[in-house]
């Protein structure tokens, strides 16, 4: 039995180019199902945050886009009631760089099937939470990586699921302040003898 | 032989509702049991500490219908159904129910014990550990309840939150069960497996 080579005419395409469309048809339905599994706890993802370049003494804003799968929600920074878990950002920073404020977004008030009196303050879809990062003169210019987690705890229209942790992680470049302005020294007379 | 889009397009049609319906189906009540706890399985036993310091075991119940809920201070959905379970032990107590708690929380006992109290619970609220969940499949999601017949097999399991009417009939089956015949004496327990400390 030998290979025949393909007869002028036959227009099958390379299995590659034939499948393609497919797969991709079939990733996106399975993602699609995946994220819908009942039962099965979801996992928030966060976007690659660009390297950020900030001057020592200055503070400069990192965000950090996280992203809820459809279907579910999470808690937000400020939940209405005592027990619930709210969504919390920690950042571990080197030494002599000062974390700033971080700041979450508001959450929306919904209501659902299992709180249909009560409103909840949640996340869904995508948020943003903004970290502040304030290098001091002390710290050496160069890139720094900065690790932290997000705690979480999401929910369904019908159930929860146990609090989760959420590596997130990004670098900061350090650059050297520029030279503050000085003032011309004082002239010394010119003498002419 | 030439394929035109229309065809891979009708065949990905095909694929997502298969999907869709194989998403459904598994949210079925009961028919997302873990392999190795399945319906009509004996119910895992264990031991663990109720919210006055006792310490309670599954198998004290036997003979009993048992609604067991693994719920948490911070599941909405789990707030919905405590006063329907306060009712249920109201109603079907006198007829052999005993619903148990359990909690499966980081919260501290006396703040479950707030909770509870909050919520006017009428049965035993139990604090749960990560082994007895296992045992149960990992409880993954909550609230999650097993109706637990008199001979102490498992009758149902309900993931999520799930109508009152639903969780009532499950009820009323487990009441319409029989005991072992070696539970009429009291002298033998349905439950095989060791309990967990």
């Amino acid at each position: 039995m030998t290979d025949q080579p393909p007869k002028p005419g036959n227009s099958r395409s390379s299995p590659k180019r034939k499948l393609t469309p497919l797969s991709f048809i079939l990733l996106a339905c399975a993602s699609f199902s995946s994220a819908q599994t009942p039962g099965k706890a979801p996992t928030l993802t966060v976007a690659p945050v660009p390297l950020v370049t900030t001057q020592r003494t200055k503070q400069t804003t990192v965000e950090i886009n996280f992203r809820v799968p459809p279907g579910y929600h999470v808690n937000s920074n400020t939940p209405k009631s005592e027990f619930l878990i709210p969504t919390t950002l920690r950042i571990e920073v080197p030494t002599d760089i000062i974390l700033g404020k971080t700041e979450y977004p508001a959450g929306k008030d919904m209501t659902f099937p299992f709180s249909p009196d009560e409103k909840l303050n949640v996340y869904s879809g995508d948020f943003t939470i903004a970290v502040g990062v304030h290098p001091l003169r002390s710290v050496v210019p160069g890139k720094y990586a900065m690790h932290g987690t997000l705690r979480y705890q999401a929910c369904d229209n019908a159930a929860c699921y146990p609090p989760k942790n959420l590596p997130v992680s990004f670098e900061v470049k350090v650059v050297k302040e520029p030279p503050a302005p000085h003032k011309n020294p004082a002239q010394s007379p010119h003498v002419h003898n | 032989m030439k394929r035109s889009p229309l065809v891979l397009i009708v065949l990905a049609f095909v694929v997502a509702v298969m999907l869709y319906f194989g998403v459904h189906q598994a949210q079925r009540p009961g028919a997302s049991l873990t392999t190795h706890l399945k319906l009509s399985s004996p119910a895992p036993d264990f031991s663990l500490e109720s919210l006055d310091g006792k310490t309670t075991r599954l198998s004290d119940f036997r003979g009993k219908a048992v609604l067991l809920n693994f719920w948490a201070t911070w599941c909405g959905p789990c707030k919905i159904e405590m006063p329907w379970f306060v009712d249920f032990q109201k109603q079907y107590g006198s007829q052999g129910l005993q619903i148990v708690g359990v909690a499966m929380d980081d919260a501290s006992k006396e703040d479950i014990g707030k909770f509870a109290k909050d919520m006017g619970v009428n049965y035993p609220i139990l604090i749960g550990k990560e082994a007895v969940g296992d045992q149960y499949g990992g409880v993954p999601a909550l609230p999650e309840t097993f109706l637990i017949a008199r001979d102490g097999k498992i009758m149902d399991k309900i993931i999520g939150l799930k109508g009152k009417a639903e969780i009532e009939d499950a009820i009323k089956e487990a009441l319409n069960s029989r005991p072992a015949p070696s539970q009429a004496s009291a002298s033998d327990g349905a439950v095989t497996a060791p309990p967990q400390k």
